[in-house]
C-alpha cells in the first residue's frame, strides 16, 4: 500500500517536472496563457463568451494573423521588420482609391498583394545589397510608407463603396464566421506548411541559426533575406485590404496598432528575435493571446492606458520566462 | 636555486574532458628574468597561460607566487595580486584616452563620493606609468590616435606597472601571447626593447613561433610538447635548430596515416587548377594542379595565409585575382556557388562558426549544402524523407556516435562526430574536389584516424584534396604533395611518396625561413 502511494506519487511528481519543463521552455506556455485568459474572462464578463463578442474577436484577430504571417519569417531569418504596420496602411489607402476609381471586388486584394509585396521588395533589397541592419532600414520605410499613405489619404479616412469588397471581409461563407478569419486561417495553415515543408521555410531557419554556415554551405542568403522580406509585404499587403473591407475605410490610424502588436504576437508565441528558433504555428497562440487581451480588457471596462501597460508588461514575462536569454544578442 | 622564484608552477595538469592537455608540469620564472614558452600549435601553450591567469584552474598542482602558494578564482584575482596579460589581440578601446585605458577596471581607486571620477589624479598616474617605460605618449589623446606598436607597448606597459602603481605589488608578471604575430619587422624590434626594459620592473613569460626571437630576448627558455614540459635550455648554449628538434621531432606512425595506401598518381587527370591566385595583403601569384586521387598539403605557420587561400580556392571570399578550373571548366574567378554546382566541396576550420549550426539536428546540417538539388523539389518543396534516410546513412557509414536518429541536434555530440557531420554535409554530393581546412582540430585521437581513413578513400576513389593543415604529421602522412606557404606565397614545393615522406625538421625549417 504505502510502496504504492509513493509509486504513484514519483510518478505524479515526474508528470509535473514534465509539464513544468513544456511551460519553461516555452513551447507549453503561451497554450497555457491562453487557456487562463479564456476562463479568467468569461468568468469576469458576461458577454466574452459570446457570438456577437466571437465575431468582433475574430475579425480583429485576423487582421494581426495575417500581418503576422509574413513578419515571422523575417524574424524566423534573425532579422526584424518594423515596416509591417505601416505597409498595412499604404496598402489599405491604396487599396480603398482602387476600389473607388474601378469598382474592383477581390482584384481589390490583389492590389493590395502586389503593392505589399513591391514594398517588401523594397526592404528587402535595401536590407541585402546596402548590408544595413534590418532594423534600420524598416524603421526609415516604416516612417516613407506611412507619409506615403497620409498623403493619399489627405490624412482622413476615406470610405468605399462596394458591397462585393466588403463582403469579402464581413461575408460569412460558412456561418458565424466572418470570411476575413477564413483568410487569415487557411493562409496560416498554408504558411505554416511553408515553414516546415519547402525550401523556403527552411532556409529560414538555418539563415537565422547560423549566417556563416549557410553561407559557406552555398546557401543563396542574401536572396532568401529579399524573398522574406517580400513575403513580409505581401502579407501586410493583403491585411491592409481586408481590414479595410472589414471596416469599410481606409483612416489614418490603420495599422498604427500593428507595430507593437506583430512583434508582441510573434515573440510572445515562441520565435525567438535571435533567429532560428520558433516558427509559424506558434504566432497563432500569440495572436490569440493579444487579442483575447485587448478584447477581455476592453469589456472589463479597462482604460485604453491601462490596457497598454499591461499589454507591455504581459510582453516582457513572456520573454523573461520562456526565451533562452543566453542566446538573444543583437538583431542582424 | 639561489632565489625564490617570483612564480611557479609546480607539477600542473589540466584536462579537458579525455583529452590531457597539460601533464605534470613545472616551471619557474625568476624575478626580473625574461621566461620564453615555445611549442608547436596545440602543445598546451594557451592552457599554461590560462591556468597561470586564473581563467582555467588546474585539476592536479598549485601555483606559487613569490613562495606563496595561491589560488586563483578568475583573472581579476590574478591581476589583483600582480599577474596580468597581453593577448594576441589589443585589448585597447580606441575611442577614450590612453589613460582611461591604463586605468580600466580601477577607476574605483580614483573615485571620490563613490562615483566621481579624480580624472586628473588619473592621469598623472597614466602619465608616470608611460614615462618610466620611456614611453613618448600624451595620456590624454585618444588612444586611436597612436598606432598599432605604440598601443601595444601601451598595453605592455599597462600590464608591467599598473600592479606596482595603482595596486601595491612590488613585483609583477606580465604574460606575452604571441605579440609579435601583428607586427611589422621595426615594430618587432621596438616590441623587444620593450621587453628586455621590461626586467627592470618585473618579469615577463612569453609564447612565440618565432624562435629567432625567443632566443634573443629570453634568459630561459622552455620547451612544451604534447602537454609535457621536455627541455629547459638556455638561449646562449642552444640554435633554433635545436629548440625545433625538442619541439617536434616525434615518430610518425605509417600505419596511422595509412600510408600504404597512397596511390600513384602520375598519369590521372588534373581535377583542380588553381592560377595565379592573389588576394591583397593574404596570398599572391598561387598556381597549382591537384590530380585526380591526390592529396596535396598545405603548410605554413598562422600568419602564412594559408587557410585564406583555402577560402580563396573555395570562393567562399573571394580573391582579388587569379582563376579556378574544376576537371576542365572554364578558368573563372572562384565563386562558391557555381564550384559547389561543379563538384566542390569546402570543409572550414571553424566548425562551431562555419562548419555546423551546433543547436541544429544532424540532418538539418547534412541537407545544408543541398537544399536546392538533392533534399527540394524544382517547386522548392523540401524532400524530408531523402533528407531523413541520406542522414541516417551517413550517421551508419561514418559511424557517427552519440546519435541514431537524425533528429539529434549536433550540440549533443563529440567534437569528432559533430566533424562527421561536417564533412557528411559534402559527402552526400560525392564532390569530385574537396578543399579541408584542419579537418581534424579539436577532434579525439580516434575519430582522427576514422576522418584520416576517409579521406584515404575518398583519394583512392579518384576525388582531388587540398589538405591544409597545422599539424605536421598529418601534413606529412597524407599527403602526395607538400607545398609550404610563407608571408602568403608558395616557397616550396615537395614530393611526399610514402617511403620517401621529408620530416617534420625541414619543413619547419621552410616554414620559420631558417
Amino acid at each position: 500500500m504505502a510502496v504504492q502511494a509513493t509509486d504513484s506519487t514519483m510518478k505524479l511528481a515526474r508528470g509535473w517536472k514534465k509539464i513544468a519543463s513544456w511551460v519553461t521552455t516555452g513551447e507549453g506556455l503561451p497554450v497555457l496563457v491562453v487557456v487562463a485568459f479564456v476562463v479568467f474572462f468569461s468568468v469576469t464578463s458576461s458577454s466574452f463568451l459570446s457570438l456577437r463578442n466571437f465575431v468582433a474577436v475574430s475579425g480583429e484577430a485576423s487582421t494581426l494573423l495575417l500581418a503576422c504571417t509574413g513578419a515571422t519569417f523575417v524574424i524566423l531569418m534573425g532579422s526584424i521588420d518594423l515596416s509591417v504596420g505601416a505597409m498595412v496602411l499604404l496598402a489599405g489607402a491604396v487599396t480603398v482609391m482602387a476600389v473607388n476609381a474601378f469598382g474592383l471586388g477581390i482584384l481589390g486584394l490583389l492590389i493590395g498583394m502586389v503593392l505589399g509585396g513591391l514594398l517588401g521588395l523594397a526592404n528587402g533589397v535595401v536590407f541585402a545589397y546596402g548590408v544595413i541592419p534590418s532594423f534600420v532600414v524598416t524603421l526609415g520605410s516604416l516612417s516613407v510608407f506611412t507619409g506615403i499613405a497620409l498623403e493619399i489619404l489627405q490624412g482622413q479616412a476615406v470610405s468605399f463603396y462596394s458591397d462585393t469588397f466588403s463582403n469579402l471581409a464581413i461575408g460569412q461563407w460558412i456561418p458565424n464566421v466572418p470570411n476575413i478569419a477564413l483568410f487569415a486561417i487557411v493562409i496560416w495553415a498554408v504558411m505554416v506548411w511553408v515553414c516546415f515543408r519547402t525550401r523556403f521555410g527552411r532556409y529560414m531557419y538555418v539563415i537565422g541559426g547560423g549566417e556563416a554556415v549557410a553561407r559557406t554551405s552555398g546557401v543563396p542568403v542574401r536572396r532568401y533575406k529579399i524573398y522574406a522580406f517580400i513575403l513580409s509585404g505581401v502579407m501586410a499587403g493583403l491585411a491592409g485590404a481586408l481590414a479595410v473591407a472589414r471596416q469599410g475605410a481606409a483612416g489614418p490610424t490603420l495599422g498604427s496598432d500593428l507595430l507593437l502588436d506583430t512583434l508582441a504576437a510573434i515573440v510572445v508565441g515562441g520565435t525567438s528575435l535571435s533567429g532560428g528558433v520558433g516558427g509559424i504555428q506558434r504566432t497563432l497562440l500569440g495572436v490569440l493571446i493579444i487579442t483575447l487581451l485587448d478584447d477581455g480588457l476592453n469589456l472589463l471596462g479597462v482604460s485604453d492606458y491601462t490596457q497598454m501597460m499591461v499589454k507591455g508588461a504581459v510582453v516582457i514575462l513572456a520573454v523573461l520566462i520562456s526565451q533562452d536569454r543566453r542566446k538573444i544578442t543583437m538583431m542582424k | 636555486m639561489t632565489e625564490t622564484p617570483i612564480l611557479r608552477g609546480d607539477d600542473l595538469s589540466k584536462s579537458f574532458g579525455v583529452s590531457h592537455v597539460l601533464k605534470n608540469v613545472t616551471l619557474a620564472v625568476p624575478r626580473n628574468s625574461v621566461v620564453g614558452v615555445v611549442g608547436e600549435n596545440g602543445a598546451g601553450k594557451s592552457t599554461l597561460f590560462n591556468l597561470l591567469s586564473g581563467i582555467l584552474q588546474p585539476d592536479r598542482g598549485h601555483i606559487e607566487l613569490d613562495g606563496r602558494t595561491v589560488r586563483f578564482g578568475s583573472y581579476r584575482e590574478a591581476m589583483l595580486l600582480g599577474i596580468s596579460r597581453v593577448f594576441q589581440e589589443q585589448a585597447l578601446i580606441g575611442n577614450i584616452a590612453v589613460y582611461e585605458n591604463i586605468l580600466l577596471s580601477h577607476e574605483g581607486r580614483f573615485a571620490r563620493f563613490g562615483q566621481v571620477l579624480d580624472r586628473r589624479h588619473m592621469a598623472k598616474v597614466a602619465q608616470r606609468i608611460v614615462d618610466a617605460f620611456g614611453l613618448d605618449i600624451d595620456v590624454r589623446r585618444r588612444t586611436d590616435d597612436y598606432d598599432f606598436s605604440i598601443r601595444q607597448s601601451i598595453e605592455i606597459a599597462r600590464a608591467c606597472l599598473v600592479p606596482r602603481e595603482v595596486l601595491g605589488v612590488e613585483s609583477p608578471v606580465v604574460l606575452l601571447d604571441e605579440p609579435t604575430s601583428a607586427l611589422a619587422k621595426s615594430e618587432e624590434e621596438a616590441l623587444f626593447r620593450m621587453i628586455r626594459n621590461t626586467r627592470e620592473h618585473g618579469s615577463v613569460l612569453f609564447v612565440s613561433h618565432r624562435l629567432s626571437e625567443v632566443l634573443s630576448v629570453s634568459d630561459i627558455i622552455y620547451v612544451i610538447k604534447d602537454g609535457h614540459i621536455v627541455a629547459n635550455v638556455d638561449p646562449k648554449q642552444a640554435d633554433q635548430n635545436a629548440l625545433h628538434r625538442l619541439m617536434v621531432g616525434r615518430e610518425r606512425d605509417a600505419d596511422y596515416y595509412h600510408e600504404g595506401e597512397q596511390i600513384d598518381v602520375s598519369g590521372h587527370p588534373e581535377l583542380l587548377e588553381v592560377r595565379g591566385l592573389r588576394f591583397k595583403g593574404a596570398y599572391d601569384g598561387i598556381t597549382f594542379n591537384i590530380r585526380a586521387g591526390e592529396v596535396v598539403g598545405i603548410g605554413g605557420l598562422l600568419d602564412s595565409g594559408k587557410s585564406a587561400l583555402g577560402k580563396g580556392v573555395a570562393g567562399v571570399i573571394p580573391p582579388h585575382a587569379g582563376t579556378v578550373a574544376l576537371d576542365g571548366s572554364r578558368p573563372q574567378r572562384p565563386q562558391l556557388r557555381r564550384l559547389i554546382a561543379e563538384g566542390l566541396a569546402y570543409v572550414p576550420a571553424e566548425r562551431l562558426r562555419e562548419g555546423i549550426i551546433a543547436s541544429f539536428s544532424i540532418a538539418t546540417n547534412i541537407s545544408l549544402a543541398s537544399g536546392g538539388d538533392l533534399f527540394s523539389t524544382p517547386y522548392g518543396v523540401w524532400r524530408t524523407a531523402a533528407e531523413h534516410d541520406v542522414s541516417s546513412k551517413y550517421i551508419r557509414d561514418l559511424e557517427i556516435r552519440g546519435a541514431t536518429l537524425p533528429e539529434v541536434p549536433c550540440a549533443e555530440l563529440s567534437g569528432g562526430n559533430q566533424q562527421k557531420v561536417a564533412l557528411a554535409k559534402w559527402l552526400c554530393r560525392s564532390p569530385r574536389v574537396l578543399v579541408l581546412d584542419n579537418p581534424t582540430r579539436g577532434v579525439d585521437a580516434g575519430a582522427k584516424e576514422e576522418i584520416y581513413q576517409l579521406i584515404r578513400d575518398l583519394a583512392t576513389d579518384g576525388a582531388a584534396i587540398l589538405l591544409i593543415t597545422d599539424e605536421l604529421l598529418e601534413l606529412i602522412g597524407l599527403s602526395n604533395r607538400i607545398a609550404i606557404m610563407r608571408h602568403g606565397r608558395i616557397i616550396a614545393a615537395l614530393a611526399a611518396p610514402p617511403n620517401q615522406k621529408p620530416t617534420e625538421h625541414e619543413l619547419v625549417g621552410l616554414m620559420t625561413g631558417t
